[in-house]
């Protein structure tokens, strides 16, 4: 109906002239709108009569000239019915028609929400596809990106625990939440967000891209940006994402004409299903209780787990209400704490000093690997405000980071000529690539033995930088990265050091904190102290998410079949185990519930077991690949 | 449009308020349970002005509490295709802008807004900008529209609007 063409023929029964077209060919007419003037071969000239449309559309072609007189019957114009490209909650935005009216002619042209705030607002794939070029158009004009900017842990860390009201930049506000009382959110940017945000808006268009709640993205967005002038409108948030479990869905509506300009900055690889246009942050973190108050679904357990950490909370803030508090308006809220968080403090008595020293822990951890040594510092200010010493300088790394890829894109724009846009999914490996390229690696005590080197996140995280990774001392090898002195490898380097081919030998934590700077950092500030054993043989955080697909060379664990060759038999996947695997798959379900915090109890037992006992979860990780491995073989 | 016009309302009232004060909380909860809301038949409820009369409270069997009818007099508005109004420009983006009339929010597409008005993404806040540059619509800024659709929901009222007729467009004072 909506789609079908109209002609619109003579209103009388007498020939008409007519006198004026209102309307252009090509024109959109609304329901209404006066088309033309006519006047009646009567010859009664008291005046032009208006021929107004009878429904909205546009006008395909006019067939009539002005002054000419046409008989009755025959066509005038031909009018092409509203195609409804652009409809709000339901309503054709063009014509007013209300579309929830025709229930069995579901079929809708307009299905992209375009507006980041508004999913109601759908235009047509055509609409789309035009404003899109328009955008990319521009963007191209103005030799800016896109840039999706994940909130939580990338630019700021959110806590909804009890917190001193003191501590020195830190903001608090309320988010009343539907029907419940709401809740009170105490947000902490990220050093240096507000320059780091200036800087990369003259570069980026910026996106807000966050699982938080629309109220709190929109929350956040005023904190960081209160002249609107960095993200304007621009930010999308769990109502309106497509899938409660990636935001990557989202992109195809953003921007319909592609992603090839579009750079993300995200601590979770895996809500953008790993995509390779993502630069992966170090997670920020400054509550050391709380994760990510908005992790998305297959994080859940991680917020269980901060809820219960609540109780070390509670134990650390009477330490600090200990300290002269000059506030005065200080002790209101923090002396009573909720009776659930006493309940849970009670519950947790027991875990409670180990969760607290496992936090301590995280935090010696994340440091080490950003090479700063100390714990945050409380210091007490004289204006009664608590000043908390927060090392964390990333966005230094990550605005150069994206000065690079910046730079990159438009060289090879400008060499490409003139409507050939280069991909981003393709540049910013390429320029992560350059990062270690020369440089071939040996690794030493970081690999276990059974593990295969291609299959370890070490050697992905290496090859991503653009290093090569060699089992063996070769003629090209620069770099070993080892674990602890006294091993095999550590000797023969030591040995061929003599040469003139120097292998420099570092800690592990030089891999990581290139692959956090996407820089080749200085090899000296990470040497291999004597008999020393460093315990970051474990990617960090941002370098330890599971690797997007088994690489290509790993080999499926061959199935046997069993004797009865019944096909019952072959497809339970116990029977294709050894008792050994079983015995494994028994140790790693024991690790994860002992595992209650990251992998801090994890590295405690490395450095406190057997030194060489190496085969505690990456194994099992390459377990667990195999079975997958051979589950998509049937 | 605005009507004033006779309504009725139910009140239940818990009956820790029967006392010397009862009228008075019938009243007062008329006041909030009434002004603000919206229905599809009559719009929004803009003011409660005169109540008529507040009829015998009917004891709930069971419960204790009491359903007072109460009729009264109130302004509404109720918004219409082909009504002309004047609105507030809240958002404006490339797909169109929004835009409010006191409770009611209102969408005019891209399409509904002069083909000589071009969106510009770049200056903060974005608007809409004819070539010459003499005609600027931007946030917050008052626009004459008129209505051309509108939809009822539960909870409020939705309107289409366009800006493509004569005399409307940005109102200047």
């Amino acid at each position: 109906m909506a789609d079908k063409t109209m002609s619109i023929s003579v209103p009388s029964e007498k020939p008409i002239k007519v006198e004026k077209w209102k309307v252009k060919q090509g024109a959109f007419v609304s329901q209404g709108q006066i088309l033309f003037l006519y006047s009646d071969s009567s010859g009664n000239n008291s005046g032009f009569k208006k021929f107004k449309a009878l429904r909205a559309g546009t006008i395909l072609t006019i067939k009539v000239k002005e002054g000419d007189t046409a008989e009755p019957g025959t066509c005038l114009a031909d009018l092409e019915g509203c195609k409804h490209p652009t409809v709000m909650k339901d309503m054709c935005a063009e014509c007013g028609a209300d579309l929830r009216v025709d229930e069995r002619k579901k079929l809708e042209v307009a299905v992209v929400p375009m507006v980041h705030s508004v999913p109601e607002l759908k235009v047509s794939e055509e609409l789309a596809q035009k404003l899109g070029r328009e955008d990319a158009d521009r963007l191209l004009k103005d030799r800016k990106l896109v840039l999706l900017v994940d909130l939580d842990q990338t630019l700021v860390h959110t806590t909804n625990d009890d917190i001193p009201p003191n501590l020195k930049g830190v903001l608090h506000f309320f988010l009343r939440g539907p029907g419940s009382q709401g809740r009170w959110c105490h947000t902490r940017l990220r050093p240096r967000t507000k320059e780091f945000l200036e800087s990369a808006a003259k570069i980026y268009e910026l996106h807000v891209c966050t699982f938080g709640v629309r109220q709190y993205a929109h929350a956040i967005a005023d904190l960081l940006d209160p002249e609107k002038k960095f993200f304007s409108h621009r930010i999308l948030s769990r109502d309106e994402c497509f899938d409660a479990r990636t935001k990557s869905a989202n992109l195809k509506a953003l921007f319909p004409c592609g992603d090839n300009m579009v750079c993300i900055i995200d601590d979770r690889e895996d809500v953008w299903r790993h995509a390779t246009n993502l630069i992966h942050v170090r997670p920020y973190s400054f509550f050391q209780s709380t994760g990510d108050i908005n992790a998305p679904p297959p994080l859940s357990d991680d917020k269980l787990k901060a809820s219960e950490k609540n109780g070390s909370v509670l134990r650390q803030l009477p330490m600090l209400d200990s300290e002269p508090d000059k506030a005065g308006t200080g002790g209101s809220f923090k002396d009573k704490p909720t009776e659930d968080n006493l309940k849970e403090a009670k519950s947790t008595k027991v875990t409670e000093i180990e969760s607290n020293a496992e936090n301590k822990d995280i935090n010696n951890l994340s440091n080490e690997s950003s090479g700063e040594p100390d714990d945050p510092k409380w210091i007490e200010t004289s204006d009664g405000q608590i000043e908390v010493e927060d090392s964390d300088d990333y966005l230094i790394y990550l605005e150069d980071i994206l000065k690079r890829i910046h730079k990159q894109f438009y060289d090879m724009y400008d060499s490409l000529g003139q409507h050939q846009i280069p991909d981003l999914k393709f540049i910013i490996p390429e320029v992560k690539g350059q990062v270690l390229a020369g440089t071939s690696l040996v690794f030493s005590g970081l690999v276990p033995t059974h593990q295969k080197l291609e299959t370890s996140r070490a050697f992905l995280v290496a090859r991503g930088l653009g290093a090569e990774v060699t089992q063996d001392f070769t003629e090209k090898t620069t770099h070993l990265v080892a674990v602890r002195s006294g091993t095999a490898k550590v000797n023969t380097s030591r040995r061929m050091g003599e040469g003139k081919s120097k292998v420099q030998v570092v800690t592990p934590d030089w891999l990581w904190s290139c692959a956090e700077r996407w820089e080749r950092v200085d090899e000296r500030l990470y040497p291999l102290q004597r008999g020393g054993q460093s315990s970051a043989r474990r990617p960090p955080a941002h370098c330890s998410s599971p690797p997007p697909a088994p690489p290509p060379n790993t080999v499926a664990a061959i199935r046997k079949r069993t004797p009865s060759g019944r096909f019952m038999d072959t497809i339970n996947p116990l029977l294709s185990f050894s008792s050994d695997d079983i015995a494994d798959m028994d140790r790693e379900v024991e690790d994860i519930f002992n595992e209650s915090d990251e992998s801090s109890s994890e590295e405690e037992k490395a450095i406190t077991d057997d030194i060489d006992d190496e085969e505690n979860i990456p194994e099992d990780r390459l377990l667990t690949l195999d079975t997958e491995n051979s589950s998509q073989d049937r | 449009m605005f009507y004033h016009i006779s309504l009725e309302h139910e009140i239940l009232l818990h009956p820790r308020y029967f006392g010397p004060q009862l009228l008075d909380t019938v009243k007062q909860k008329l006041y909030t349970e009434v002004e603000g809301t919206c229905t599809g038949k009559y719009g929004f409820v803009i003011a409660v002005t005169t109540i008529d009369s507040i009829g015998a409270g009917l004891i709930q069997p069971g419960q204790g509490f009491v359903v007072y009818p109460v009729k009264y007099k109130a302004i509404v508005f109720r918004p219409f295709k082909g009504e002309v109004l004047d609105a507030i420009v809240t958002q404006v983006n490339k797909v169109g802008m929004f835009a409010q009339i006191g409770p009611l929010s209102c969408f005019i597409s891209h399409h509904s807004i002069p083909a000589d008005m071009e969106f510009c993404p770049n200056v903060n806040p974005p608007c809409y900008k004819s070539k010459q540059e003499d005609n600027v619509i931007q946030e917050e800024d008052v626009i004459r529209l008129k209505i051309v659709g509108t939809r009822v929901d539960a909870t409020g009222i939705f309107a289409i609007g366009t800006l493509m007729d004569d005399y409307l467009g940005l109102v200047t004072q």
